[in-house]
Order: C-alpha cells, then structure tokens, then sequence
C-alpha cells in the first residue's frame, strides 16, 4: 500500500467542506463581525465600538455576572450530590441498572417541555411547591416573577437537569475501580466512609476533574434553560438574564450583530481559557 | 530452469518514518511449488518481509519479482496471493460461508453467487470444514478457524500463499496436527507458499527450504538438514537446535586450538571444513551440539579423532525420552543429551567425549571459520 | 458474614436517594397528569395531583389549537436526515482517518481535536447569517446544513474502529475489496453498536434542538417541536394543562426511545466521556 494515499483526501472531503463553511468560517466571520457596526444586510467596520460598548453596558456585566453566579453554584452543588447519589446507589442498591436509568432520564429529553412542568410547579399562586413550603409553614416566594428569585429559580433547574449526565458518569467510574481494593479494605476492616475517602474518592478525581470543567463550559454556555423557565424571556426586568441570552438578544431582538459577536468573541475566549484550565489540570491529575 | 526463481526478492529494505530500520537488505528467491518457512526470533523482519510481498506495506528500496514482473506498484489485490493472518481476521459478521465466498464476490473480478458458492464449497471440502458453513467465525475452534482462513486464502486461486505465524494461536498438541494438514494440503494444490514461524522445530518439520532472519537480514537460506548441520554463522547455529549449542571460548596458542580443560593441534581438523585460516593469538568459539557432546558412560564409539573433557554435573533435566546434563566451562553454561535409561546425579564427575568433525569455529564476528 | 443491622445511616441514606428519585421522576409524572387534567383542577388550591378523570380531549385540543402534526413531521425529518448524513460522513472521515496513511492527517487531526473546543454557541449566530446569506432560511435544509457532520460523532467512531483489529483491513485487501466495498461489507456490519449509539445520541439531539430551529425559521410551517412548544405556550395562555399536554407529546417519544435503547444510550455516554 502505498505511503501517502490520496483518496483519503476524497473520504475527508464531505467533512471537511462542512466543517470548514459552519465551524471555522464562522469563527473567523465572529471575529471580523465583532469589529463592523449596523445592521447584518449592511455591516461596516467600526473598530472596537462594539467592545468599548459591552464592556461599558451594565446588562452586559449583569449577564457576565448572573452567568458566574450560575456556574459557580450550580456546579458543585450539582457535582456533590450527584457524587453522594452515585456513590450510594453503587454501593447500596440492588437495582442499579433501574436507578440509572431513572436518574438519566433529564439528560435525554426536551428542556423546553420540562421548563413548561418546572414552571407549573414554581407558579407563585397555585404551584405545587410553594404549597408543600406553605403547608410546613415555611416563606413561599414567587419564584417567577419575582427579580430577585430568578437566579435562585434558575440554579434549581439547573441542578435537576444536570444530575443525570453526572450520575451516569460517575457510575460508570465507579464500576472500573477494582474491586479487589475493598475486598482487601473490608479485610484491614475499614468502616464504609474509611472505604469512601480512602479508595473510592482518590479513584475518582480524575473523573470529578473531567465534570467539574465540563459542567463548567455547559454552564457558561446556560441559554435554553433561561428560556424554557421564564417563557421566552429573561426573567423579570432581566433578572435572569445570561451571557448567550444577552448576546441572543442583541443579534435577533435589538439586531445589532457587532455587539452580539464582541459579546460572542468574549465568551469565547472564556470558554477557552476554561477549557485550556481543565486540560493542564487533567495533565496534572493524571501524572 | 526457467521456474527455478519463481519468487525473487532483491536487496528489499525497509525503514520506518520513525527512523527504525526493520530491513536492513534482504535477498532471496523462492522455487515453484516450494514451501519456504521464514524463521527467525520476534522483531527480526520477517513479518515485515512478508507483508512486503503481499503489498500491505511500502518498501522504502529493493524489489520484488514474481515470475520475473516486479509487484513493487501491484495493489494488494491484484498480486494473486492468498494470506493467512495470525489472529485469522476472519470476519465476525459473516458465516463461515460467506467468509470463503468473500473474495470472490468483491471487486473487479466478481462472480455470480452461485459460482462463488461453488468455489467456496469446494475448497471447504478441502479443507474439511463444509459442516460449519453456517456458522460463525465467533463459534469455530482454533483449528476450525484456522481451516476457514486458509480456505478463504486459497479460494481465488492464487499462484502464492503466504502464511503469518499460522499455528501461533493453537495449543501444542493441535499445533503438531495441523502443521502436518497445512503441509499435505499446499503439497496437494501446489501452491507456492511462504510460511512465517518464530518456532524453529515447526519450521524444520513442514519448510521444504527455510530462510533464517535476524535483526533485518537473512542469515542463511538452505534446507532444513543443511541449516541444522551447517549452520553458516554463530547466530545460525545458536537459534536452530534444542536444547541450543554448546559454546565454548578458545584461544588459537603455539598451532593448538586452547579452551578450558582441553586442546588440540589445528592440524587435526578436516582440511576440507575450513572456511577460512585460524589466525594465531586470536580468541574464537568452538561449537557442538548437545547429542555430540557425550560422557564416556553412555555408547559412545570411540574413535581416534576424539578429544574430551571433563565436567561436574550441576543440573538434570528431563525432556520427553532424553536428559539434559549442565555444567559449566569457563563461565558459559553446557549442556549434553543422553538418553534416559543412563542414570546420573547431580555433582557427578564426568568425562565428555566430542568429535572434530561434528564441531563448529566461529570468529569473534560470528562467522563460520571451520 | 455480613449482618444486616438496623442504622440511622442506612435510613439517611435510603431517604436521600429516595427524595431524589422522586425529585427527578415527579416532573415527568407530573406532567404527563397535568395533561390530562381539567382547567379547574390546574388552578386549585390545593393543587390536584391525580385528575378526577383523564381528559384525554386535551390533546384533541393541542393538535387543534397549533399544527403540532406538523410539527412533529418537521422534526422527525430533520433528525432523522441529519442523523443518518451525520453518520454516513462520520464513517467515511473516521475510515480515512484510522485505515489510510497520507500526508497531513497529524494536520487534520489536530485542526478537528482543536475544533471540538469551540463551543457551539460561540459559532451559531454566524453560521445564521450563512444560512440567511444561502437565502436557506424557512428550509429544511437551512434545518440540517450544519448538522450534516460532526467531529464528536466522527471522533467517536474513530475510536471505535481503532478497536478492531487492523487485520481486518489488511485482509479485505488481500481478498480483493475496494475501500468502498471494505466499509459497507465490513467496517459497517461489525461497527454496528457504535454506529447505534451515534445514531440514537444524535437523533436526540437533532430532537431536542431548539437555539438553531429558533434562528432559522420564522414561518409556523417549518417550526420545529421545541420551537412550536414555546409558540403554543405563550399562545395558549394560562391553560396549563394543554401546556403539559403538548409536553407530554414533545417528550413521550423520545422517552420510548429511550427506555428501549438505554443500554446503549448510557453505554455510549459513558464510553464517550471516560475517554476525553
């Protein structure tokens, strides 16, 4: 056979034309767009207007803002029960197989259909919760359409939502530790949580490591859950606005498309610094 | 003599990207009708050199010439060989069937179904495996699969079968079986066949040649009689043979050839085994095999050209109807073969009889010098 | 050995799953009941958990009140088409990349890895306006254009293959097949269950999608469920139980698939995500 097979050029071809029109134009197309000013039928260049003005507009800091608070919350929030779940159900419940596959069930169906139930069970007047919250004679907010609930609000959706990918994942850690380690832990006669902080924890980090920034890039990424809770908004007042919500809004709402790719350019290089972190981390985790 | 070189490969080298040459420069040629084993330890190219041939793998210089055209350019496919993998590569998803049908039904050259079936079926009877057409690869035993490979290889009538480490998968006993079938059924297509084996005694039983590889070279290329009892270099005669040779270090001395615990006058060996001179002062290796290096004990015919030496047994081991005696001489570990019914014990004392004729000198560089 | 005492800490930890299975499962339950209540039962307070009798009507309603058989054509069409393009360019890329040597793969391969970083949200708005520049906006195929590969799904299989053993390869060349007959004969049957799981997993996400649907298409005709969903809701008002009734349409599908497929759905995540 012979050293350099051209044909695989013609097998590449179908994806890398793609690939190239809507992965790696349109990031060179953000970027030039990030610098033009008007409206998208007729776009000219206006150097760094676009950036001078994000960086001066206050919705742009509460949409950075609102989004750290998500990430920095939900995250491990999530990250820790899902741990706890994963690691009872492995070690304490017969029906493993059954658990997961409940527990997954978010992860593969339609955010959009399940904000409508979360919204009907948040209804601030006749939602389920603020029932059962009443019914035990706790504060029962209005967790829609008050501003300052929204976020809270969101991070509860966030959280349900984000278990699933977790759990499935941690437990799919969890059944390649060997279980020749807690046979000879339960011979040392360790307690259970000796057995949690000695072995299953350290065999996890890597694992853990891989969700934390993982959930983290998702999270920076938060649009269709704003939008599913709050019915196509922001919340109230844009209470609950986010990063992509912001830059939606300014490239189809408000069409101005420089300040969505500036906006869009800076997320980006967020989201990569992100990435770029967990990569070193995982070096480092794994060395 | 024009089928005398049915095969011709010349000075094929082969060096990676990474810079490791698995090739050095190997020449050989291979008779019509020959089945040639390529032997040698892991790692000596003659995988390498087999892939060659079939075209699954660019040489980086040399060629290859069937019947006298070069198949350096030739697709795979178009070379006419048959190939039977080590691990089989049968394919999983397919019945048996389908699996010796399938290269008669894919490219240029296909066939209606019902052919191919014929074909198939034919060589299936071949090789005695038609009562597994339906079944899966998956299924199959060793051999079984190992009978569908090579009906699959033989099936589009191809003038060359080459064959990678065949047995490797089987267990011993089935080993010997089946080594014995392949024999019988190339000779009985007569297909010209390239067989690679680490496994010398394998070699030397079915391979009606055998081409010897070490480190990217053939070391030797010769029959099994001559390979065994002429081995042209040290390596030669360090890897054929079990329990592997005898060496000893000497020193050429005042005309006599000097190791530890004997000597003898250069002027007792055969005139007409020299390679080449002894050169005085120089240190070479004197080689003999286990079965020729014998103790006084057992039926030795004593003759005139015999030169001794004596040994404290160190270890015994049984092999199958022989013993295996070890001791040491000048820090390399001997061995003799004698047959069972001699009894000895360890730490007996023991004079070892050997014959000049049946010993080998090799030079510091390992070459042959008597 | 093991003897099963009574403990606080197995309760706690019983009722800890316990309160999250339910967590997570009630919102399904909920609405697939919400969706067969009437208006009243929505709205009381108390709130009603298991309606007096299933209103099934409402479903009559949804599909009267907004094209949703559309809808779901729409969406089975574009999941379905990227689903199986996507596949077909993820087998052909991944079988250049792991069975043919050539000039610049290293290249190739570090330009695809590296793209896989670039969040999807960061490119979207972009590849609308490409999409708005084609004059492709309201089509199908403005739907699936940037659907029609992807480096995850490619990158999957890649490694899939890579598992196989390369002999294979190297045997169906002996036996005389093109590289064409090579995939469709060989590669594909016996990549089966990776190609199943590519397959469900972005199927689902073409199902599921909702951010590109939105961008692309402003005629109720080419709506997508999501995107119909978020029309219907703010449409239809306050009557919640017609809101959950069309949820229950969007999600039940999917939910069927999944309970049948699970295995490989899970399987398929984990595998995937173990690996990067």
């Amino acid at each position: 056979m012979k050293q350099n097979q051209k044909k695989a050029w013609l097998f590449l071809a179908p994806i890398l034309i793609l690939v190239t029109v809507f992965s790696i134009w349109p990031i060179i197309r953000a970027f030039i767009m990030s610098f033009k000013g008007g409206p998208i039928i007729n776009m000219q260049y206006n150097g760094l207007a676009n950036y001078q003005y994000i960086f001066s507009d206050p919705d742009f800091w509460h949409a950075i803002a609102n989004t750290a608070i998500y990430a920095f919350v939900t995250v491990p929030v999530a990250l820790i029960i899902s741990i706890a779940l994963a690691w009872f159900v492995f070690s304490k419940i017969k029906h493993k197989t059954f658990f997961e596959t409940m527990f997954f069930m978010p992860y593969v169906t339609s955010t959009i259909a399940i904000g409508i139930v979360f919204r009907y069970i948040l209804n601030g007047k006749y939602g389920l919760l603020d029932y059962l919250l009443r019914a035990i004679h706790l504060p029962a907010p209005d967790w829609l359409d008050d501003p300052s609930m929204s976020i809270i609000s969101l991070i509860m959706f966030g959280v349900w939502a984000s278990l699933a990918f977790n759990i499935v994942i941690l437990m799919g850690a969890l059944r390649n530790i060997d279980p020749n380690y807690y046979v000879l832990a339960d011979m040392y006669g360790a307690s259970e949580m000796e057995k949690f902080w000695r072995i299953t924890l350290p065999q996890l980090v890597p694992t853990i490591t891989f969700l934390l920034t993982v959930n983290l890039i998702g999270a920076f990424k938060i649009y269709t859950q704003v939008y599913a809770l709050f019915n196509g908004a922001a919340g109230q007042a844009n209470s609950a606005m986010t990063a992509v919500f912001y830059i939606y809004n300014k490239f189809q709402v408000v069409n101005t498309p420089g300040v969505a790719m500036a906006a869009t350019v800076v997320l980006f290089f967020i989201i990569l610094l992100a990435t770029f972190i967990q990569r070193k981390i995982t070096k480092k985790v794994n060395s | 003599m024009e089928n005398k070189k049915f095969i011709e490969v010349k000075d094929l080298q082969k060096t990676y990207d990474n810079g490791h040459q698995a090739i050095k420069s190997v020449s050989f040629s291979v008779n019509k009708g020959d089945l040639v084993c390529l032997l040698g330890p892991s790692g000596c190219g003659k995988t390498t050199t087999l892939n060659m041939i079939a075209g699954l793998l660019a040489p980086t210089g040399g060629d290859i010439l069937v019947e006298g055209k070069s198949m350096i350019h030739v697709e795979p496919k178009d070379r006419n060989i048959g190939y039977v993998f080590q691990n089989y590569a049968l394919y999983p998803h397919m019945t048996v069937l389908q699996n010796v049908m399938f290269p008669l039904t894919v490219g240029k050259g296909k066939k209606s179904k019902n052919e191919a079936k014929k074909i198939a079926k034919r060589y299936m009877q071949l090789t005695h495996i038609e009562e597994l057409a339906d079944q899966k690869p998956g299924k199959l035993s060793g051999g079984q699969q190992q009978r569908v490979a090579i009906a699959r290889a033989l099936v589009q009538e191809p003038k060359i079968l080459l064959m990678d480490e065949p047995l490797s998968n089987l267990d011993a006993r089935l080993r010997l079986k089946i080594r014995e079938e392949i024999r019988a059924l190339v000779k009985e297509v007569g297909i010209t066949t390239l067989f690679v084996t680490h496994d010398q005694e394998e070699a030397l039983s079915i391979g009606d040649r055998i081409i010897l590889f070490n480190e990217g070279t053939v070391q030797q290329n010769d029959t099994g009689d001559n390979l065994y009892l002429e081995p042209v270099n040290q390596f030669a005669a360090n890897f054929i043979g079990n329990p592997v040779i005898d060496n000893f270090k000497v020193k050429v001395e005042n005309d006599y050839v000097v190791g530890k615990g004997f000597k003898f006058a250069i002027t007792d060996l055969k005139n007409e085994r020299f390679k080449k001179t002894l050169q005085e002062g120089q240190t070479y290796t004197l080689s003999v095999r286990p079965e020729n290096l014998l103790p006084l004990m057992t039926e030795v015919k004593i003759e005139n050209d015999d030169h001794y030496l004596e040994a404290d047994i160190e270890d015994i081991e049984l092999i199958g109807r022989e013993r295996v005696l070890k001791f040491t001489n000048d820090g390399n570990s001997e061995r003799s073969l004698i047959n069972l019914e001699h009894q000895v014990k360890r730490g007996d004392h023991l004079t070892f009889s050997f014959k000049l004729k049946r010993v080998y000198i090799f030079d510091d560089n390992g070459e042959r010098v008597y | 050995m093991k003897k099963k005492k009574f403990s606080w800490g197995m309760v706690v930890i019983y009722l800890f799953i316990a309160i999250f299975a339910i967590i997570t499962v009630f919102p399904f339950i909920y609405m697939i009941l919400g969706g067969l209540m009437s208006y009243e039962e929505t709205t009381t307070i108390p709130p009603t958990l298991i309606p007096h009798h299933f209103n099934w009507d409402n479903f009559r309603q949804v599909f009267a009140q907004a094209p949703f058989a559309r809808y779901f054509l729409n969406t089975f069409i574009t999941a379905s088409v990227s689903t199986l393009v996507t596949l077909f360019t993820s087998i052909l890329g991944a079988f250049a990349m792991v069975y043919l040597k050539f000039r610049g793969k290293g290249f190739i391969q570090l330009i695809l890895l590296s793209l896989l970083m670039v969040p999807a949200e960061a490119i979207i708005f972009t590849n609308y306006t490409t999409i708005m520049d084609m004059g492709l906006l309201n089509t199908y195929l403005g739907l699936v254009l940037p659907f029609l590969v992807s480096i995850f799904y490619m990158y999957y299989l890649q490694s899939y293959f890579t598992a196989i053993s390369p002999t294979i390869y190297k045997a169906a060349k002996i036996d005389g097949a093109s590289d064409w007959e090579f995939i469709w004969k060989i590669l594909v049957p016996m990549s089966k269950g990776g190609l199943m799981t590519v397959g469900l997993l972005s199927f689902i996400a073409g199902w599921n999608s909702f951010l590109w649907p939105l961008l692309v298409t402003n005629e109720d005709s080419m709506r997508l469920l999501n995107n119909g969903l978020t029309a219907f809701t703010t449409d239809a008002g306050a009557q919640t139980q017609l809101q959950l009734a069309a949820a229950t349409l969007t999600v039940l599908p999917i939910l069927v698939i999944y309970f049948i497929f699970r295995k490989q759905i899970i399987n398929g995540v984990v595998r995937n995500d173990l690996k990067a």
